[in-house]
């Protein structure tokens, strides 16, 4: 805003007088129209929170904090509890990120810095935006018709041959589930978390890298103790973001989780996430206690939401603010 | 900065969006008008002539194949009437009837009392039923053959409560002997979204065990299942079943026929072991001679071809019609959708035709509606 308004005192000399009466009427027309806008989206986003409260307000005084702790969801006798599917919802998100992590940093270190087989870089940045280009109901339909069959009768029993003897991946696999879900969010938020730290890395400072190369560190040692600390904050950024998207992610969760609202330790039972309740019972959702549930789900789903980017906030203050004091 | 060309470049795109809703405007027009000016179209014997109007509906998603097959060749009989129909589900179709949105809701299962005292009263509102259809379990075992695999009502309760766990469990293997059935894992699948099918459904296993309606409260569109997955519509689960070695789930006749699955014979309430048919739901209908919108449930019907899980589903409308001209179209479509003229577009479908005691029901509900006192269905 300052530097707004220093512009307008001190314009260009080389602008005739009457242009600048204009340019500045402009600029007013144009403060008013941003300042509109911004006053839109928070009118936009308060009416929203508004509207989400008070089709929830039945279930809300039925329930009260007791939702977040209840397992049961009995429509018939219209008692509902969110752990189930709150459960569902973080687990497969952790499982999307553990994937996706090393994956997705691996990627983004293959495309920002100098390698050998540079020639590949075009074609993977491609596939990357291919993959980030298709619609969630796409990948949806190619979970449920072929990783499915393949978790089932190949990825599961590997696991549970050589891993077995951890709870995790115990109990007989369907190849729907928790893991199965986690897999698909995990390919979902792939594009974002490459190109996001993609470009944090190829923002480092050339002077820094060359530095390091400089006083004899091989690649290897500068990617590892120059540019990953260098880059962390915009990585747990880029984490992060991804972790927003997965918990949101609905319709191709709904296809492949198994929708039992239930909370086991094993990945290969079926589980419920919070936006698949909601997309799978809204239609037939009849009286105000079973439709207040559902949007009660759509309230903790935002403030799930919510807590992610307060502690994606958070985590990039400390980060910077630690940098600038180191 | 604006230079003057750019500036004209974008008044020409101002006007862009313009002329485009103009043309949308006049595209509307032109699907939109229903009065098409030409001679109004007159039925055939004993089918009244309805007034142009164009009536809305919504609801389950059920019928709506048939909905959507009747209401075209409506349209085609009596051009003057357009009946649109989005099937957004039961739930959605009372709630815009209740908040009068629509001229007609659709619903698998009659309204609740609540319901009805929302849109003013049971006594304000009326129920005809429409169609008829009957749910198969679907299984997928290597080894058995379509139709081979018996079930009575104590196994289907047994292995939807999670009691019989494997196909070679004993109860299984006593109705089915020469069969050579596999001790492999029971997968169990059901419907995840609200469904006037699953209503069906557990209507069906809350009146034959006990067990089940202590355990799941009785009959619903969604419940607690004791066991199993969840997959979307009756083709989600046509497919998980398809996909799943070792599944079952519940599915609609029609899904079943279409996608060529292999069916259990169900053991029905005399004793015979059927094969869920649209001639099945009939015969169960048609045990049920009483059959009104409060005394609904036809499951386990009596008589020895009838199909155990079946289920009416049902259209609602409001008894006083404020538009005595759409009321009188929207009483005329509904007459006639439930005359044989409008149920073989039904059965095309796999749905069962009416009993001939359930059309004659709603023939007499229908004529009890009115507007401004007047009674709107005229027929003999």
């Amino acid at each position: 805003m300052n530097k707004g308004t220093a512009e307008r005192v001190a314009p260009p000399p080389l602008v005739a007088a009457g242009r600048q009466r204009r340019l500045i009427a402009g600029d007013r027309v144009f403060e008013v129209i941003a300042y509109g806008a911004a006053a839109l989206i928070l009118l936009i986003a308060i009416v929203f929170v508004i509207a989400l409260f008070i089709p929830a307000l039945p279930a809300i005084t039925t329930f009260g904090l007791g939702f977040f702790i209840s397992r049961t969801w009995d429509p018939v006798r219209t008692q509902f509890g969110a752990l189930p599917a709150i459960y569902g919802t973080l687990v497969t998100s952790a499982i999307a990120l553990v994937i996706a992590f090393p994956i997705g940093l691996g990627a983004a270190l293959f495309l920002a810095e100098d390698s050998r087989l540079r020639f590949l870089r075009g074609p993977l940045s491609f596939a990357i935006e291919l993959l980030a280009g298709i619609p969630s109901v796409v990948v949806g339909l190619w979970a449920f018709y072929i990783l499915t069959p393949l978790m089932r009768d190949s990825v599961d029993p590997f696991l549970s041959h050589t891993l077995g003897f951890l709870p995790l991946f115990q109990g007989s696999a369907s190849g729907y589930g928790f893991l199965t879900a986690g897999v698909v969010l995990a390919i979902m938020v792939l594009p974002i978390m490459i190109a996001l730290s993609r470009d944090v890395i190829r923002a480092v400072p050339r002077a820094l890298r060359e530095a390091s190369l400089a006083l004899g560190a091989t690649n290897a040692e500068t990617i590892w103790s120059v540019i990953l600390p260098y880059a962390r904050v915009g990585i747990t950024g880029a984490v992060l973001l991804s972790l927003g998207r997965a918990l949101g992610e609905t319709i191709a969760v709904t296809m492949v989780i198994g929708n039992r609202p239930q909370i086991t330790g094993s990945l290969f039972a079926s589980g419920y996430t919070l936006p698949s309740v909601i997309a799978n019972e809204f239609t037939e959702a009849v009286g105000n206690v079973y439709l207040g549930a559902l949007f009660y789900l759509g309230v903790v789903l935002v403030l799930i939401t919510i807590a992610v980017n307060v502690m994606a906030r958070l985590l990039v203050w400390r980060f910077t603010s630690e940098a600038t004091a180191g | 900065m604006v230079t003057g060309s750019s500036r004209r470049k974008r008044t020409k795109m101002r006007r862009a969006p313009l002329g485009a809703a103009a043309g949308a405007v006049l595209l509307l027009a032109a699907c939109g008008g229903t009065p098409t000016g030409t001679n109004p179209s007159t039925g055939g014997a004993g089918m009244p002539t309805p007034p142009a109007a164009q009536l809305t509906g919504a609801g389950a998603t059920f019928p709506q194949p048939f909905y959507d097959a009747a209401r075209f060749a409506y349209n085609k009989k009596f051009s003057q009437v357009t009946v649109n129909y989005q099937g957004v589900g039961s739930g959605g179709g009372i709630n815009q009837l209740t908040k009068k949105i629509v001229d007609f809701g659709a619903s698998d299962v009659p309204l609740k009392a609540s319901e009805a005292a929302a849109m003013g009263g049971s006594d304000k509102v009326v129920q005809i039923a429409s169609t008829l259809g009957t749910v198969s379990m679907a299984y997928n075992l290597d080894g058995v053959a379509d139709g081979q695999l018996k079930l009575t009502p104590a196994t289907i309760a047994g292995i939807f409560l999670g009691k019989i766990t494997k196909w070679n469990d004993a109860a299984l293997a006593a109705d089915n002997s020469g069969v050579s059935l596999p001790n492999q894992d029971i997968r169990v699948v059901h419907r995840s979204d609200g469904s006037g099918t699953t209503y069906i459904f557990t209507d069906y296993l809350s009146n034959v065990s006990a067990d089940w309606k202590a355990k799941t409260g009785g009959p619903g569109k969604s419940i607690s299942w004791p066991v199993g997955d969840g997959a979307q519509g009756n083709a989600g689960v046509a497919t998980r079943v398809t996909q799943t070695p070792g599944a079952i789930g519940y599915v609609e006749l029609a899904y079943v026929l279409q996608t060529k699955m292999k069916q259990a014979a169900l053991k029905n309430h005399d004793g015979t072991f059927v094969i869920p048919s649209a001639a099945g739901a009939t015969a169960a209908a048609n045990a049920f001679a009483g059959t009104t919108p409060s005394n609904f449930s036809i499951v386990n019907a009596p008589g020895k071809n009838s199909a155990p899980i079946s289920g009416y589903s049902w259209i609602i409308l409001y008894k006083d019609q404020g538009d005595k001209t759409k009321g009188t179209a929207l009483v005329d479509f509904l007459y006639w959708l439930t005359t044989a003229e409008g149920q073989q577009y039904a059965v095309n479908l796999h749905y069962a035709a009416l009993p001939t005691t359930m059309a004659s029901y709603d023939l007499t509900t229908l004529k009890t509606v009115t507007s401004g006192g007047s009674a709107l269905l005229s027929v003999s």
